[in-house]
């Protein structure tokens, strides 16, 4: 029991108690300048629902969640399984693929900020091709699908190297075995290195959907939630709610409504293994 | 492990403990010299320095009321952001800077503290030395007033000589004060320019997507402003106020104008590829001989020439556990003697101050005639950029709404669609 | 001793050499967005300020020049802040390992009331946003007056809620821990502690280094916590420290904030080019159960 104690102890002191805090502010309306503080029970939350920036920031949310995730996850597969053959320099790519992850965000941010400006290195390359680049911050067309492409290049490095173990620990008799049975390596994939590797798809699959709808930096470092609000993702709209209109309250509302997202879609996550995950959970 | 587990959870009761006294700590005003604290957002040294020996000399003279005085950069960028952090926190300073965007509403909202009785009551402070027009949006309607305005720095253009000769154009200082010396001359310039070696046009540096009112204020020379002048109606739909927006449109289309985007940085004027840049006094503090540069007022626009000036005042937080102290200290920083010491850094709001030997020592790059005509002859006029009692309940709002226009959407279509998003809010 | 899941096995090379040459192109091409953005942030801290807007953008420098990279060390305590990021690194690196360590131990091994309650409440806290619950941990730090100090960076992440992900790690490897080598043990007399210590933690080598890197990495690019507890220059991590380079007047000082960021970069990519294979292996279990 000891040895469970100061992890669990941390997290809940660390993780639960406070967010009971923020359960807590956000039945009330806090202006921090002014010392405010009241109780208004719910009305946080009507207000919350009756916004149309909140089903803005909501719609942004879960389209940057689905984009990130649907990107991270095939090119990290395909990634994987390209660096899987026994070539050599394989070691020095999956070094370069992994680097961005142990880039800071906001350098990161900050570098590809200046490539995806109107006139920057996208554009200047796209130009000797004879291609006249977007705007690609500035559209609201484009603007998500750069923040996502950013976001996705910052962390597939990471669900490579995840796949690329658990690809390892596939056993090469059942593939030989499949391609003597006249299975093309498509089908071999699909067949029988999925469902071995699909504990691991499910546990990248739920980190990657929490860490997605967690994104914050490259927002305020490329688009300030622009254009409009097509890149307003709930952590921006609630950083921006409460560091700049001033309102703690509405802010830990959002707060606990982007969680119960998160539990919610990890849930649903969860517990459809049982479907096409057939290993002991 | 029993040892860290009972740490642990001593340290985290102890942090729970301490945090609901903290919030339920009412102040009981503590006899004997106080701490005083103020927050700023600078953490350039010659700043720190100067303030602290202001301090030093404060609690020399009045070593019963306060002990020391201390002044705290925020670190974060976001200088609002960080300040309410940390009062939110718990850590009130008793004094603060406050950018001239807070100020209405920072009033409106009983965030400050009224120091009238203490600046009438110091003697020698002259409180009608101070400018009526630096000190106007730091004032109740009662007659209070909620802050000193320290800094007084007009906007001018920054222009690149040496870009202008290469793109072989003339020398536009000698119609600066003609009826020639128009917002469209220089964008002409500008474009002329950038077609010719590819440089900036024209820039504003400050101007962000999420800064938007830094565009939109220089739209005052077109007779346009955001909202009227309570507050309570938006404007931004108004006739001027979309044709400057077209205007805008029209120099980025034609090149005149770089396209903004996102959160990305305009390129500095100091790099040497920009021709205008609309700027206030710091900015010459990066400037050096390597580039031939001049600094000149704004241009006129449809309607007229309309300067304008960006402001930052120090005031006293209603929420400081020493008001009083902090206050008297408030009047001694900003009385005549001391705030000509603070006009090394900082243009004054004081008549008296406004002169060319005080100021040349802010702005060592410029010249005297750069001085007099784009400071001191500015200053007592100028306008700040408007300000609103509930600006930051909608100005996000106000951004995603303009987006479309700075990539050349429909400026009709955009500000209508803002100003239904914001009225509910601005109507009170 | 090995389990049978730790054997590496690569794709056996039977590929031609035009589909070689095609998956060299393939990989060559697919890295570009990898390597190219810390290639530019390298290369532009060499340049003076008015090439890195320079239109259209180049890679390397025309005009080499060290005054922004010099100014690095000028114009903060840089030395001073990456020492705090290392130390302050390696003390989470290590805390982390051990505690969580315990913590994955007891959920996989140890019976005891409330186990499963307990894992599926720790994962919960897992999905808690940081934004939010900054404010009341900056209440309760600035009430114990640890404000501007290292103790929130260092107790944040070794004890918060994202150290479940390395919990996480730890019990997924003991879980396919064969039972034979505790029963052994515990016929040699030893307690629980002593198995722990002796034997299990001495096998568990790829997730040490699984759980190591990610906490070293986590706690060296620490921006947000930060930014809300540190004041001092001399106090501050990395992950700051880069975004604070700015001159007298406000204006950011680009070529100096690419190159800080670059000085970050370089150490750990050494780091990790030669920990692959360890990181790699100690991965592979992360998956399997449960």
């Amino acid at each position: 029991m000891a040895f469970v104690a100061p992890q669990v102890l941390g997290v809940v002191a660390l993780g639960l108690v406070p967010f009971a805090f923020v359960i807590w502010y956000s039945l009330n309306e806090w202006r921090p300048l002014t010392g405010a503080f009241n109780f208004i029970g719910l009305d946080n939350y009507t207000q919350l629902f009756s916004d149309p920036t909140f089903y803005a920031s909501l719609s942004a949310s879960l389209l940057f969640g689905a984009a990130l995730l649907v990107f991270n996850l095939s090119i990290a597969m395909v990634l994987a399984v390209l660096l899987n053959q026994r070539l050599r320099g394989t070691s020095a790519f999956r070094t370069i693929i992994f680097s961005p992850v142990v880039v800071s965000v906001v350098a990161w941010s900050i570098v590809w900020s200046f490539l995806l400006a109107p006139n920057g290195g996208i554009n200047g390359f796209l130009a000797m091709i004879g291609i006249d680049g977007p705007n690609w911050l500035g559209e609201p067309g484009t603007a998500l699908i750069s923040v996502v492409a950013v976001q996705v290049f910052k962390g597939v490095g990471m669900n490579m190297v995840l796949f690329l173990a658990a690809l390892q620990g596939v056993p090469a008799e059942m593939k030989e075995a499949a391609q003597l049975d006249g299975a093309n390596p498509w089908r071999s994939f699909w067949s029988i290195t999925v469902p071995m590797i699909a504990p691991t798809i499910l546990l990248t699959c739920i980190l990657t959907t929490i860490g997605s709808l967690e994104v914050f930096a490259p927002v305020q470092l490329l688009t300030g939630g622009g254009p409009g609000n097509a890149t307003n993702v709930l952590p921006y709209f609630l950083f921006r709610t409460a560091f700049v209109s001033q309102q703690f309250g509405y802010a830990s509302a959002i707060g606990v409504v982007l969680f119960a997202i998160i539990l919610g879609l990890t849930l649903l996550q969860w517990f459809s293994r049982r479907r096409w995950v057939h290993d002991e959970v | 492990m029993r040892a860290s587990r009972t740490k642990v959870a001593a340290l985290t009761l102890t942090g729970l403990i301490a945090a609901s006294l903290t919030a339920c700590a009412g102040g009981t005003a503590p006899s004997g010299p106080v701490e005083l604290t103020m927050a700023l957002w600078s953490s350039n040294e010659g700043h720190l320095a100067l303030l602290q020996q202001i301090g030093d000399a404060f609690v020399a003279e009045h070593p019963d009321e306060v002990s020391s005085i201390s002044f705290e950069p925020v670190t974060n960028p976001d200088y609002i952001a960080g300040l309410t952090t940390q009062v939110a926190g718990g850590n009130v300073p008793d004094l603060a800077w406050i950018p001239e965007s807070s100020a209405l509403e920072f009033v409106n909202e009983g965030i400050l503290h009224d120091v009238k009785s203490t600046l009438e009551s110091t003697s020698g402070y002259d409180l009608n030395d101070i400018l009526p027009a630096a000190i106007g949006g730091w004032e109740g309607d009662d007659g209070a007033i909620y802050a000193y305005p320290f800094s007084n720095s007009p906007f001018g253009l920054y222009v690149n000589n040496d870009l202008l000769a290469k793109a072989g154009q003339s020398d536009i200082a000698s119609i600066v004060g003609t009826d020639a010396y128009t917002w469209q001359t220089v964008a002409d310039l500008g474009a002329a320019v950038h077609t010719a070696v590819g440089a900036e046009g024209l820039t504003v540096p400050q101007f962000t997507p999420t800064n938007w009112s830094a565009l939109t204020m220089l739209g005052t020379s077109w007779g346009a402003e955001p909202w009227s002048a309570d507050g309570k109606t938006c404007e931004l739909n108004s006739p001027e106020m979309v044709e400057y927006l077209k205007w805008y449109q029209d120099q980025v289309a034609r090149g005149a104008m770089p396209e903004v985007t996102g959160s990305i940085a305009s390129p500095a004027f100091a790099g040497g590829n920009v021709t205008f840049a609309v700027a206030q006094l710091s900015t010459s503090g990066a400037l050096d001989d390597s580039l031939d540069w001049t600094f000149l007022p704004l241009p006129a626009g449809p309607a007229g020439y309309a300067p304008i000036i960006g402001q930052a005042g120090v005031s006293v937080l209603e929420r400081s556990a020493n008001p009083q102290q902090a206050s008297d200290f408030l009047a001694y920083l900003t009385n005549p003697e001391n705030a000509a010491l603070l006009a090394q850094f900082f243009p004054p709001p004081r008549e008296s101050l406004l002169n060319v030997e005080t100021l040349q020592k802010a702005a060592p790059k410029l010249s005297a005639e750069e001085i007099q005509s784009v400071i001191i002859d500015v200053v007592p006029d100028a306008t700040v950029k408007a300000a609103n009692p509930v600006l930051s309940q909608f100005t996000d709002k106000v951004r995603a709404g303009l987006d479309p226009i700075w990539t050349g959407g429909d400026v009709t279509e955009a500000v209508t669609a803002t100003c239904e998003s914001i009225s509910p809010i601005i109507e009170g | 001793m090995r389990s049978k899941r730790e054997i590496s096995v690569a794709e056996p090379n039977r590929h031609s050499t035009a589909s070689k040459v095609a998956l060299y192109i393939i990989l060559a091409a697919s890295s570009v967005p990898f390597l190219y953005p810390t290639l530019w942030m390298f290369f532009s801290s060499f340049k003076p300020a008015n090439e890195i807007f320079i239109q259209p953008p180049t890679l390397l420098p025309q005009n080499w020049t060290i005054d922004g990279f010099a100014q690095i060390f000028t114009a903060q305590p840089f030395v001073q802040q990456y020492g705090n990021s290392i130390y302050i690194a390696v003390v989470v690196t290590s805390a982390s390992i051990l505690l969580s360590a315990m913590a994955g131990y007891a959920f996989a091994r140890i019976e005891f009331p409330g186990r499963n309650a307990l894992f599926v409440l720790m994962l919960a806290a897992l999905m808690v946003p940081t934004e939010v619950t900054i404010i009341p941990i900056f209440t309760a730090v600035s009430a114990l007056g640890l404000n501007d100090t290292h103790w929130p960076l260092i107790i944040l992440p070794t004890l918060g809620p994202t150290s479940v992900v390395s919990v996480f790690i730890f019990r997924q490897h003991f879980l396919s821990f064969p039972k034979e080598y505790e029963e052994a043990a515990r016929l040699d007399g030893l307690g629980r502690v002593g198995i722990f210590l002796r034997v299990a933690m001495p096998l568990a080598k790829p997730a040490i280094a699984a759980v190591g890197i990610m906490a070293f990495l986590r706690s060296f690019n620490m921006y947000f916590e930060a930014l809300i507890f540190l004041h001092t220059p001399e106090k501050f991590t990395l992950g700051l420290a880069i975004t604070r380079y700015q001159d007298i007047y406000g204006e950011p000082m680009w070529a100096t904030q690419l190159g800080a960021a670059s000085l970050t970069v370089v150490p750990i990519l050494v780091v990790f080019l030669f920990a692959q294979r360890q990181f790699v292996q100690g991965m592979a279990q992360v998956g399997l159960k449960g």
